[in-house]
């Protein structure tokens, strides 16, 4: 700022003046940013809230045992959350299981081994995979893969896995497509290309030296990735998988269209069952006070478990770098 | 040197990469078949009856979507003049206070916890605070619904993209004695744009297909109406009705629907994507 | 020839249409008429050289001349990125190594490099040493024990790390690191060893160190260095070559190089007037 040398008194004072509004309007500005701030806080304070005083009626009714119980009795009022948790558990474990493997090979496929012209367009398709609504994996999964699921599928995994001792029952029962089995694979196409994006993300930040230097040793392509990238973006990898869970349970309409909603649990993976997210979207609508209460405690148990994942994930992410011994 | 520990090594590289290169296969035909069912099933329903005539009685013939478009136009748009200015203060409060803070790393938790939160437990506290106390359904509780789901994706990526702006900027800026608000919002805000934009647009495309918070708050409404402060008819909750149903005519139209979304949304995502790489290089 | 692993694997083969250079002493590597294309642009023109065995040759020259490029090329490093390619002849004790059906894998383990920025992997000391060994040899416990001693004492950093042998080869200063990924190289008994500035990010106390190990490694290996740093060049080589936008200008004893450089070019990048 150059300041002819003759006017000192004035121009200091006027530049003090400014200089104090200034102040003033930093100080409002932080204020007000502060304040939405405080709102994303607040909403979340309101969304627990709300929820436990709704749910109130249930918990305090059937008390710590409503996470147990195996009962969904809407005419006299018997309520438990089992079913519905089993339901989103196993069918998101089954998303995960077969949507990991997956998006690690999807990731390893755009990072080293395809044509550099078709990478941007490839990746791009995922991508566009991820932003599909769910209602639309939903739609197709009803009308599209169940009745190609209960025609082959089914038959082809009770023919061959159903007759092994001990997991055998597991794929036994009638086959119509639908079912916590069924469920879980829809899921898997749903949070795969989520999952490989993330992955393909972080494998593509890895320093172009330490590939080489693995490379120069000697190294298949097939061990640079297992034994370098996977290890050095490992906080990443379980990041990405963590989110994909998070998803895979609190999932809805991809879910509520092939899951069948019956509330009973048997020992088959190919029989409907329930999900939390497609008892609330089906039931909803008509229910009413205690119903409409442990509805609501369902929700509570929902948020706490994808809760619970993110923060596990989280923990595992800080305990990896820590492990890693990354010097700072 | 052992040959055979070499051949194996191979070997097991060749079943790898062939293995990978079949996952990137499965998940493209997947994509493909999904488009293709679309446009086959959506294609037929589409005709200027969808876009002008309100959902037709159960078991009825003709009828379209209109009112159901009308009604998600109307609350996306609603949702997006609200999360806007909110989600961008907030991003620009933990980008600027941020290291400073204590409020700032909770509320990037809390931020955490809501992008990954279900979009249908969200529309379960929309419900109790909103619909319970006001004993009907409307728009308007729609609107909030969408707009919690909305705003953390906005905070999130402002945040981001202020933090990539390179600090030598925001340095020269306050160099030449500018206040901290002026070179949050007209250097450091203004550097970013492309990306807030971008996330926007990611927003956007996110809850147009967001059906189950919508399923708690706005409902659904088989006339047409825009009266935010009742039922409010939307597309995603329309096709969940209508696929679900034994009606062939609700059937079709919900392919059309989910049609309709589905282009919307690669439509915003592109956009996106390319008014990103075209702006955001400057 | 068939596959070229034979010849690789015999490593006393005797090769007949081999040239010696100016003292007689045998070839590691000879390359001729080396062309290098990054796309369009030729980063390489004509290379003609030899690399003798058990000496230290060095690239000097100003950024961008192509020394780094020419390294590369010795590995096939650069097979790695599609667009770059190369023409002419390199001769791995006798065996080109530009053929198409030369298995890369194998050539490098044959031939090790150490980078610019050092790069431990993200595992634990023991395990950096052992991982590039486990490739291609079985070795028992106590055998693999001994290689990585022997590796770590090779790249003089035994005695700081013998203690702290399962922990992370991350947790390690950069001087050290960058001695870790030597072992890790001199580890799987390469017959070469490449160096791609090896020292430009380290302090000088660890500079010092590294070049004290190159002088020695020349007993066992054949080492090529690029270097920007052209007293490091005149410290620890015996063969210099200068290089200048992609053609080798120069080559020779490092002495004659330094003190009566035969062309204008080479004295006049030596003696700092340009560069």
């Amino acid at each position: 700022m150059n300041t002819s040398p003759s006017a000192p008194a004035s121009a200091s004072s006027q530049v003090q003046a400014v200089a104090r509004r200034q102040r003033l309007e930093d100080s409002l500005f932080h204020l007000i940013t502060w304040l939405f701030s405080m709102l994303v806080l607040l909403a979340l304070l309101g969304i627990i809230a709300s929820l436990f005083i709704t749910a109130w009626p249930a918990l305090s009714k059937f008390g710590s045992e409503f996470i147990w119980r195996v009962e969904w009795d809407i005419v006299n009022e018997e309520f438990g959350a089992a079913i519905a948790i089993f339901g989103t558990v196993i069918s998101a474990a089954i998303a995960l299981l077969i949507a990991v493997p997956l998006s690690f090979g999807i990731a390893l496929f755009l990072t080293e081994n395809c044509p550099v012209t078709l990478r941007r367009p490839l990746g791009t398709a995922i991508e566009l995979l991820a932003a599909v609504p769910s209602i639309i994996y939903g739609m197709f999964g009803l009308f599209i893969f169940a009745p190609l699921f209960a025609q082959y599928g089914q038959p082809a995994l009770q023919s061959t896995l159903g007759q092994m001792p001990i997991i055998g029952h597991l794929f036994g029962g009638a086959m119509n497509g639908i079912g916590i089995l069924a469920a879980g694979i829809v899921l898997a196409f749903m949070i795969l290309p989520f999952i490989a994006a993330v992955m393909r993300d972080v494998f593509e930040i890895v320093p172009p030296v330490l590939r080489e230097s693995a490379y120069g040793l000697g190294c298949t392509t097939w061990e640079v990735v297992r034994y370098i990238v996977l290890p050095y973006t490992q906080k990443g990898v379980i990041g990405g998988v963590m989110l994909g869970l998070g998803r895979a349970l609190g999932e809805t309409m991809a879910v509520t269209f092939v899951i069948g909603n019956s509330q009973r649990i048997t020992g088959s993976l190919f029989s409907p069952g329930s999900s939390i997210a497609s008892t609330l979207a089906n039931e909803f609508g008509e229910a009413a006070d205690l119903h409409m209460s442990a509805l609501f405690a369902l929700g509570l148990l929902l948020f706490a478990i994808t809760f619970v994942v993110l923060a596990l994930a989280k923990l595992l992410i800080a305990r990896g770098e820590k492990a890693k011994g990354t010097k700072t | 040197m052992d040959l055979a520990i070499y051949r194996r090594r191979k070997l097991v590289n060749r079943i790898g990469l062939t293995l990978s290169m079949g996952a990137m296969a499965l998940g493209l035909i997947v994509l493909l078949w999904i488009l293709v069912v679309l446009f086959k099933n959506g294609f037929s329903a589409i005709d200027w009856a969808m876009f002008t005539e309100s959902t037709p009685a159960p078991g009825s013939e003709g009828g379209g979507l209109a009112n159901a478009i009308v009604g998600s136009l109307l609350m996306v748009v609603v949702t997006a003049l609200v999360s806007t200015p909110i989600g961008i203060f907030a991003g620009v409060y933990l980008a600027e206070y941020g290291d400073q803070s204590k409020t700032a790393s909770l509320t990037r938790f809390v931020t955490d916890i809501m992008l990954s939160a279900p979009s249908i437990v969200l529309g379960l506290f929309v419900y109790a605070v909103m619909v319970a106390q006001m004993k009907h359904f409307s728009g308007w509780a729609g609107t909030m619904a969408l707009s919690l789901i909305a705003i953390p994706v906005v905070v999130r990526t402002t945040e981001n993209m202020l933090r990539l702006v390179p600090g030598g900027l925001r340095e020269a800026a306050f160099g030449l004695g500018a206040p901290r608000w002026k070179v949050a919002t007209f250097v450091t805000l203004r550097a970013a744009r492309a990306g807030v934009m971008t996330g926007l647009l990611l927003a956007l495309a996110r809850i147009s297909g967001e059906t189950a918070p919508l399923l708690f708050t706005a409902l659904n409404n088989q006339f047409f109406s825009t009266n935010m402060n009742a039922p409010m008819a939307n597309l995603p909750v329309v096709i969940f009705q209508f696929a679900m149903s034994p009606y062939d005519n609700w059937v079709r139209l919900a392919w059309g629907g989910a049609l309709l979304i589905t282009l919307t949304v690669l439509v915003l995502n592109i956009i996106a994507r390319v008014f990103f790489r075209d702006q955001g290089s400057r | 020839m068939t596959k070229g692993r034979a010849d690789l694997i015999e490593l006393s083969v005797m090769n007949t249409s081999n040239t010696l250079t100016p003292s007689g002493v045998a070839n590691a590597i000879e390359v001729r008429n080396l062309d290098f294309f990054y796309g369009t642009f030729k980063g390489l023109k004509g290379i003609n050289l030899d690399i003798a065995e058990h000496k230290v040759t060095a690239f000097i020259g100003p950024s961008g001349c192509g020394k780094s490029t020419l390294l590369r090329t010795l590995n096939r490093m650069y097979s790695l990125y599609p667009g770059q390619r190369a023409e002419g002849q390199i001769k791995l004790y006798g065996n080109n190594v530009l053929d198409a059906k030369q298995d890369l894998n194998l050539l490098r383990a044959q031939v090790g490099m150490v980078f610019q920025k050092p790069t431990p992997f993200p595992m634990s000391i023991y395990d950096n040493i052992a991982f590039g060994v486990k490739l291609y040899e079985n070795l028992s416990r106590s055998e693999m024990d001994d290689r990585v001693e022997w590796a770590l004492s090779k790249a003089a950093i035994w005695g700081e790390v013998k203690d702290k042998l399962g922990q992370s080869g991350l947790s390690l200063s950069g001087g050290q690191q960058q001695r870790l990924c030597i072992a890790r190289t001199v580890a799987v008994k390469p017959k070469v060893i490449l160096l791609d500035e090896p020292t430009s990010a380290l302090d000088p106390i660890s500079t010092a160190k590294v070049e004290e190990l190159v002088s020695e490694l020349k007993n066992d290996y054949t080492v090529a260095i690029v270097t920007h740093n052209m007293q490091q060049a005149a410290r620890v080589s015996d063969y210099t070559a200068y290089m200048y936008l992609g053609e080798l200008i120069e080559f020779g004893h490092t002495e004659q190089i330094f003190m009566k450089p035969a062309r204008q070019e080479t004295e006049d990048y030596i003696t700092g007037r340009f560069g």
